[in-house]
């Protein structure tokens, strides 16, 4: 039997907005959970999502995609890649998937809460492809490290980080909680697709893709590139809804959406890839810095996707560049710093190549966090391990829920952005945590962030133990240094070099 | 004599501390339990210099001997911890 081209069916048969009968569109709609911002169902109408599929075709591609990443899974089943990758790679694996994993079933009630209360019918029939699509990343990205438990039970932390009280998964959840799951069609549209995805994961995706390739684990890199291009095209449901809420005089709405969207995002992106590209990447396989490859892609390229619709970029634009500096720097410091409470092990990524390669990437990298280091790595060679241990907590920001840090040693620029709030004291990272608090801070008062739940006694005994016990961190799991110290003995070869 | 969380912001450290301390305590036993969590671990001592401390954003220092509940500090203030001659 003869098909027709998709052109020629595709939108009459995805024109499925109805005038109801038995309840008023308000009802069936409610403005709560469409986002529309008052923007009638008719306007919605004109939404022409840029990638057209068919169930059919779908279904065809999608399983193509699975086969292949199963089929090269199974190929290199006997590999030993496990066995022979640098530790600094196998945490970027541990970081990933404990991260991600489960944060794509929130992605994936995200995207069926467009299916449903979406005001455009092309909006609706695009998301229920990626609600699907989440749904197949959280399962492979699940499967895959499953066979990785039996020798190294971190790896359980890809099904366990998001049931815990783990303060990395705290941060994960009130972020993920905000961008997608506690959001309406319309803001989860702006928010995880174009802000979130187009912003950051694609570009992320991309990247580690590469990495993935270069280090020899073609197994993860097959993986994370048939996630790729699902995340390419279903990340495309914001932009015309963004078109949508503009032209219908939203821009002020639609512009907040955005600037709350990336601010969050980055925070997240900041911690996840700035120490794997910079620290736990062995030194011979980084291609670029995390700074560089912020500024040619997130700064390059989406900035020029925010011109194109129409919007501004965020008023902090420039502060959050500058922060490519030195952020996450601080983040990776603090990771090290206070590994007991990670499910990986952070590569400290500080031998004395490391940090001429640091230097040249960052100057005055030595002058600031390399004091710093200076005064870790003394201890750890004079036999003071205890001196490298923390006995408190960090102070964590009432938004992102990651440690308040910045740059220390020369050009120290340490500060607490605090906010009193109907008598209760938050504290921030930056101004642009406190800015999104107070963009909408009903939404935000009432969560206590790890700091608030111990001073409230709820973490029992109140010290760094019960802190890790709180955090289900189980003996065998807690991090430590990726590469067990050795790197400390490099640097005492230059001292010793140069005495001689 | 009770339990009081401030924050501690030590200078030439990365990031803010919880720091549990007594209101009976100085200013001067403040700083030192501040040191204990930063000094020797990140920061390198300073052994002819003297640990201030200040709230964050003030140019002036709280007197070395004053004591915590003299100083109007509130729980979980940011405090900054300064290296001074004196």
């Amino acid at each position: 039997m003869a098909l027709l081209d998709r052109a020629e069916w595709y939108d009459i048969a995805r024109a499925t907005n109805w005038t109801p009968k038995f309840v008023s569109e308000a009802e069936l709609f409610p403005d709560i959970m469409t986002g529309a911002q008052g923007v009638p169902m008719a306007k919605w109408e004109v939404y022409d999502e840029p990638y057209k599929t068919s169930y059919p075709e779908y279904v065809r591609i999608q399983r193509e995609k699975d086969a292949g990443a199963y089929s090269v899974k199974a190929a290199l089943e006997r590999s030993r890649i496990f066995e022979d990758s640098d530790p600094g790679w196998l945490s970027i694996l541990k970081v990933h998937y404990g991260a991600i994993a489960l944060g794509e079933y929130a992605a994936m009630s995200g995207e069926a809460r467009m299916v449903r209360f979406g005001q455009a019918p092309g909006m609706r029939n695009m998301a229920t492809f990626g609600m699907m699509d989440e749904n197949r990343h959280a399962q492979i990205q699940l499967f895959f490290p499953h066979e990785y438990c039996p020798k190294d039970r971190q790896f359980d932390w890809a099904h366990k980080a998001y049931h815990t009280n783990e303060w990395a998964a705290i941060a994960a959840r009130h972020a993920f909680d905000d961008l997608f799951l506690a959001r309406s069609a319309t803001d989860i549209a702006v928010m995880l697709t174009f802000a979130f995805e187009t912003g950051f994961t694609n570009m992320q995706f991309l990247g580690l893709a590469a990495d993935a390739a270069e280090t020899g684990d073609f197994t993860f890199a097959s993986l994370i590139s048939s996630i790729q291009t699902d995340e390419s095209r279903h990340a495309q449901i914001g932009g015309p809804a963004l078109q949508v809420l503009i032209a219908n005089g939203r821009k002020a709405e639609a512009q907040k959406l955005v600037d709350i969207a990336i601010a969050r995002a980055w925070r997240i992106f900041c911690i996840l890839t700035g120490p794997s590209m910079d620290y736990n990447t062995p030194l011979e396989h980084r291609k670029q810095s995390f700074k560089e490859f912020m500024l040619e892609w997130i700064v390059g390229q989406f900035e020029r996707s925010l011109i194109d619709l129409g919007l501004d970029l965020p008023w902090y634009w420039e502060k959050m560049v500058a922060e490519f500096d030195y952020q996450h720097h601080a983040y990776q410091m603090g990771l090290w710093f206070w590994r007991p409470t990670l499910w990986w092990n952070p590569a400290a990524g500080v031998t004395p190549e490391c940090r001429e390669w640091l230097e040249e990437k960052y100057p005055g990298w030595n002058a600031s966090f390399g004091k710093c280091w200076d005064v870790i790595t003394d201890n750890l060679l004079n036999g003071r391990p205890e001196l490298t241990a923390p006995e408190t907590l960090p102070i964590v920001c009432n938004m992102s829920q990651i440690p308040i840090c910045a740059v220390p040693g020369d050009g120290w620029n340490v500060k607490d952005y605090p906010l009193e709030y109907e008598g209760r004291l938050y504290h921030f990272n930056s101004e642009i945590d406190r800015w999104v608090f107070e963009q909408d801070p009903i939404r935000y008062r009432d969560h206590m962030s790890l700091v608030d739940r111990f001073l409230a006694g709820k973490i029992s005994p109140p010290d760094l133990m019960g802190a890790l016990m709180y955090m289900n961190l189980q003996p065998g799991e807690m991090g430590d240094d990726a590469h067990g110290y050795s790197w400390v003995e490099a640097c005492r070869q230059p001292t010793k070099a140069a005495a001689e | 004599m009770a339990l009081f969380p401030v924050i501690s912001n030590f200078q030439y450290d990365f990031v803010l501390q919880l720091l549990p301390v007594d209101t009976d305590n100085t200013m001067d036993e403040v700083a030192a339990a501040a040191a204990h969590h930063s000094v020797g671990r990140r920061v390198a001592p300073r052994p002819d210099k003297v640990v201030r401390v200040r709230r964050q954003g003030d140019e002036q220092f709280f007197p070395r001997d004053a004591r915590l509940h003299e100083t109007g500090i509130k729980p979980m203030e940011t405090l900054e911890f300064i290296f001074c001659d004196r």
